[in-house]
């Protein structure tokens, strides 16, 4: 009954996509974008390799559909004991595969697997070609759960903009999904942020309803905020039944002019604070077991062609042990049309 | 009380960002008054590089050479993703494939 009920929905998603391929389709190509990288990391005295390929497919439809998809495949390779043989353990997820209708500024109707929109570092920071740090925040699981994604509906928009503010606004449903690569937990929530142009700064909101096994609420809030052009600060708080904590970053780009520009203007330092605090034992949480807090220092280097060599020290302190956590990175960023597409039109 | 003073020193963050971005943001506002005679025409690639650094600067730079073709299906993403108005959209392909 339900798979029946699924096929419908599906069938009329279809339907309506295919409905909507005016002749202006022609000015629009799928474009498959998305990040290689490469990532050396010694954690606590263990040294990992892992290589990753994530690529995004955009397929337009007409004027106000969009299927989005990114798939990400990667490996890990690490000693299995000490001065073991390094042995590769292999992942395939899909992070999104959706299908957006815009109906205007206010309104997107999203439907299919999504990014959970809880915070900004899932859906904003997380793709590797952006984040700074290839170690993500330690209350990353609060409000992700389970698997980081959504299967269900969205919808999202622009409440009101003015010239000197503006309110968005997200809501979303998912349903229970155990398989293996659209996992989902059963959920609802909400995020409002509001952006002021003219300071460049973003402050939200969001909330989670987790609404199987034992139902729970979580809540968190970030602000970003952009003083120049150089200057980047973000933060995130987040709290959930079995922890809370928060995390602020700050990066500085060099200026191009001045003596030394045309040689620091491809770098960018970074610093990342965070403190996470255990308020009860979870079963596979994802959350640190204990207090911890911790520090990174790192630095962005751009070369061209969107490659971007990165590097990083942590330290970790914690009950459970002090560690420290090394990173080094390469990262491309590619871009280009799907091959044999008709050029139409244009 | 750890967690609680944490949750203090958060909020005290935000209130003083909050606090400095309104102060900062004053200016441009002022200067933006001033010059009322000019009336300049729009530089529309000007304006899309601005609403770029606006609405898609905070996470990510601009990605080099693409296609107008391109350029509109990673905007049409960019618009569900950053919620940007059709405006913004318009104006920043003007910036990122002129």
């Amino acid at each position: 009954m339900r798979c029946r009920r699924n096929l419908y929905l599906w069938a009329s998603l279809l339907l309506i996509a295919f409905s909507e391929v005016p002749a202006k389709a022609q000015d629009l190509v799928p474009v498959v974008s998305g990040a290689a990288g490469f990532i050396y990391s010694k954690d606590s005295g263990q040294t990992a390799l892992q290589p990753i390929l994530s690529p995004v497919v955009l397929i337009p439809l007409g004027s106000k559909l969009l299927v989005e998809s990114n798939l990400e495949m990667q490996g890990f390779v690490a000693r299995s004991s000490p001065g073991g043989p390094y042995e590769g353990q292999y992942f395939f997820s899909v992070n999104y595969l959706q299908l957006d209708y815009v109906v205007n500024s206010h309104l997107t109707i999203v439907a299919g697997r999504f990014l959970s929109p809880f915070n900004i570092f899932s859906e904003r920071i997380g793709p590797i070609w952006i984040q700074n740090f290839q170690d993500g925040p330690l209350i990353y699981p609060i409000g992700t759960r389970t698997s980081g994604s959504s299967d269900g509906g969205m919808i999202r928009g622009v409440v009101a903009s003015r010239p000197g503010w503006l309110l968005n606004y997200t809501a979303f449903f998912s349903a229970l999904n155990n398989s293996q690569y659209f996992s989902a937990g059963r959920a609802a929530g909400t995020r409002v942020g509001l952006f002021l142009p003219k300071a460049n700064f973003e402050v939200g909101a969001s909330y989670e309803r987790f609404l199987q096994d034992h139902h729970s609420n979580s809540y968190g809030g970030y602000f970003v905020w952009q003083p120049g052009t150089q200057v980047s600060v973000k933060a995130e708080y987040a709290h959930s039944p079995q922890g809370q904590g928060y995390w602020i970053e700050g990066a500085y780009r060099f200026r191009e002019s001045g003596p030394l520009g045309r040689a620091l203007k491809n770098i960018q330092p970074i610093v990342r604070g965070q403190q996470f605090y255990r308020l009860a034992p979870g079963v596979n949480d994802s959350l640190p077991r204990a207090d911890t807090q911790r520090v990174d220092f790192g630095l962005n280097y751009y070369l061209p062609h969107e490659i971007r060599l990165n590097g990083s020290y942590g330290r970790q302190f914690s009950s459970t042990g002090n560690s420290n956590n090394w990173t080094l990175d390469l990262t491309y960023r590619f871009l280009f049309p799907v091959p044999f597409w008709p050029k139409g039109a244009q | 009380m750890k967690v609680s003073r944490s949750i203090v020193v958060v909020l005290a963050m935000l209130v003083l960002s909050l606090l400095m971005a309104l102060r900062s943001g004053a200016r441009p506002q002022q200067a933006a008054a001033a010059p009322k005679t000019a009336a300049p025409k729009i530089n529309e690639s000007a304006e899309g590089e601005k609403r770029f650094r606006t609405n898609c600067g905070r996470c990510h730079h601009p990605p080099e050479d693409l296609s107008p073709r391109e350029a509109r299906a990673v905007l049409r993403q960019m618009r569900v993703r950053a919620m940007l108005s059709a405006e913004d959209e318009r104006l920043i392909l003007k910036f990122l494939a002129p």
